[in-house]
């Protein structure tokens, strides 16, 4: 019987050969991620851990990174203090630290060549999925997990059973990744895949460039999937090597593998899609919605906060001004997003059309930084991950969730928009 | 740890303790806060009337869309024994078994609020005897059982470093 690819992962980094799923393993971690949010909390373990013991140390402490990134800027005194005590750590311990501004987790993880295909990386945040975009077994865990990791080098899991996404044909301009994940979600359900993994494949993966992959496998922790794995191809792998990557050890599925389900989707005929306010799983086509108002959007999070989603953006917005009355704010995923945006002249577009560019971070996501709150009755469409009733801080007001093309058009007409129908939202990436 | 005893404290389905038993959502409030008043917007005066060695039985996905493993901090600190629901939330499963918290996956059908019910974590059985039910459950893995005794994970590492979970993979 073959195996799917988390079980050859975890198995791999267990005993030397696949595992089944359902199995419990320990498993040999390669590298782990606590951010500030969390991070409190995992200090306060490893205090534990170390009780009593003179000489404690932590011998796998330099293959853990510290992101400070949720609470950038820190929005109070607790914040800030978690901060001081995080670059504190940092610097005792050798690790490295990515500081307020540097830019979300999951995507200065990748940019900083910390893993390479094959790996297992856990993260103190459920979007960890993301590191599956680059065939990396990628998991959320809490801070009691990562300083077992900082301890021992390993971790236990219990082998997911996977779920198998057939990506069928290749995305028409002016519609994303993102509503792929829609589609899956609207599909499932929000949690629908709890406790499982997801595979993409198909020629619809293969056609995405790696800021889409990385938004498929990202916006899996929505469906509550463990981990959302792609296989690597030479985009990947080229990818990885840039960033300084160690060389990548591709893990492939066997073709007699078992999985949980089979779904196929014809993604050439895919429409743009919406989550409606306050559940992610309310999921309909964006045509449907055409007419609806929005007051507030924004582009960012480490779903969409990619040099891709603002160029999408910028396409649009190019030489145009929001519509009346819509105010738009801009928070790339990276600092390297960041200046990679500057240099293409992309900042001066959305700026210019009546756009806010800030601080890369977690801000635009969730209400820790008060960094946008939006009036009672008043309707947000963001490329976000998540729209429960008042994530962004008011429960009066309405979160709706697309794509950052879909969001762009939706602020230059005030109304959600069909990017595909306004100029420049047919804009896509040569690959 | 091998047989929990204890009355049944019923909730519902869907239940996400960052909402209802943890401070996420409450900054500057803390844990034994939380003890007094988790659950209390699905269910008044449950922590106030929660007894120690009491069992929570929850509907499907108990835990579901939660990271916080505060939670299960909260839930010791209230005394729960064990928590028997048909399904949990990935993150709470694993948040649970790291902090010592017996999580029994079980069918609920028939069990209500007071009954006293009977947990064989060894055997893999919960027992309700007043209603006559009895649910053959799959045991837990030698390696979570091994966790639980020793009350989580960290007390786990400080005995085991070397992560000899008795039998299981090394």
């Amino acid at each position: 019987m073959g195996h799917t690819i988390a079980e050859k992962i975890l198995g791999q980094h267990a005993h030397g050969k696949p595992a089944n799923a359902g199995e419990i393993v320990v498993a040999s971690v390669d590298f782990s991620m606590i951010h500030d949010a969390r991070a409190g909390n995992a200090l306060k373990m490893i205090e534990k851990l170390g009780a009593g013991k003179p000489g404690f140390t932590l011998p796998h402490v330099k293959r853990t990174a510290l992101v400070l990134d949720h609470y950038s800027p820190p929005p109070n005194r607790e914040a800030a203090n978690t901060h001081v005590a995080m670059r504190e750590f940092a610097e005792k311990h050798g690790t490295p630290l990515y500081d307020v501004g540097d830019g979300i987790c999951h995507q200065v993880l990748p940019e900083g060549g910390h893993f390479t295909c094959g790996d297992l990386v856990v993260g103190t945040d459920t979007h960890s999925t993301t590191y599956g975009a680059f065939n990396v077994f990628g998991t959320g865990v809490e801070g009691t997990d990562v300083s077992a990791v900082m301890l021992t080098g390993k971790l236990w899991f219990r082998v997911p059973e996977t779920i198998r996404i057939e990506l069928k044909g290749t995305l028409q301009p002016g519609v994303w990744a993102k509503d792929v994940t829609l589609t899956m979600l609207g599909k499932l359900g929000a949690e629908g895949a709890n406790y499982r993994a997801l595979e993409y494949c198909g020629d619809g993966v293969a056609a995405m460039g790696i800021d889409d992959r990385m938004t498929l496998a990202n916006h899996a922790a929505e469906l509550g999937a463990k981990a959302a794995l792609l296989e690597a191809d030479e985009k990947t792998t080229a990818w990885l090597k840039a960033h300084g990557a160690a060389a990548p050890k591709p893990v492939k599925a066997d073709a007699d593998a078992q999985y949980a389900q089979h779904i196929v989707i014809d993604v050439a005929n895919l429409t743009p899609q919406i989550a409606r306010k306050h559940l992610i799983d309310d999921v309909v086509g964006v045509p449907e919605m055409a007419g609806q108002k929005i007051q507030v959007a924004l582009i960012g999070t480490c779903t969409n906060g990619r040099l891709d989603d603002i160029r999408q953006a910028a396409a649009i917005l190019k030489g145009k001004k929001l519509a009346k009355g819509v105010r738009m704010i801009v928070t790339p995923a990276s600092r390297s997003i960041y200046l990679a945006a500057m240099r293409e002249g992309l900042f001066e577009i959305l700026t210019a059309a009546g756009a806010s560019v800030e601080a890369a971070g977690c801000g635009t996501c969730v209400n820790i930084t008060g960094h946008y709150i939006a009036g009672d009755k008043q309707v947000v469409i963001s490329s976000a991950n998540r729209n429960f009733k008042g994530r962004l801080g008011n429960p009066s007001s309405e979160i709706w969730i697309a794509s950052a093309a879909t969001v762009a058009a939706s602020a230059l007409t005030g109304c959600v928009t069909d990017a595909r129908t306004v100029a420049g939202g047919d804009w896509r990436a040569v690959a | 740890m091998k047989i929990i005893k204890g009355s049944a404290r019923v909730l519902g389905d869907e239940i996400s303790t960052d909402i209802h038993c943890s401070t996420k959502y409450l900054p500057g409030k803390d844990t034994a806060y939380m003890a007094q008043h988790a659950f209390e917007q699905l269910a008044p005066d449950f922590a106030q009337s929660f007894k120690k060695g009491d069992v929570i039985v929850a509907g499907k996905n108990f835990g579901i869309n939660s990271s916080r493993e505060q939670a299960v901090h909260v839930m010791h600190q209230m005394g729960v024994a064990a928590i028997v629901a048909p399904s949990f939330g990935r993150q709470f499963f694993r948040n649970a078994i790291n902090n010592g918290m017996p999580v029994i996956e079980c069918d609920i059908a028939g069990i209500a609020g007071g009954d006293v019910i009977e947990i064989d974590l060894i055997a893999g059985r919960v027992v309700v005897a007043a209603r006559h039910i009895t649910h053959a459950v799959p045991p837990l893995p030698a390696a979570v059982q091994a966790l639980l005794e020793a009350g989580g994970l960290i007390p786990f590492l400080q005995k085991y470093p070397d992560w000899n979970l008795r039998g299981q993979a090394s």
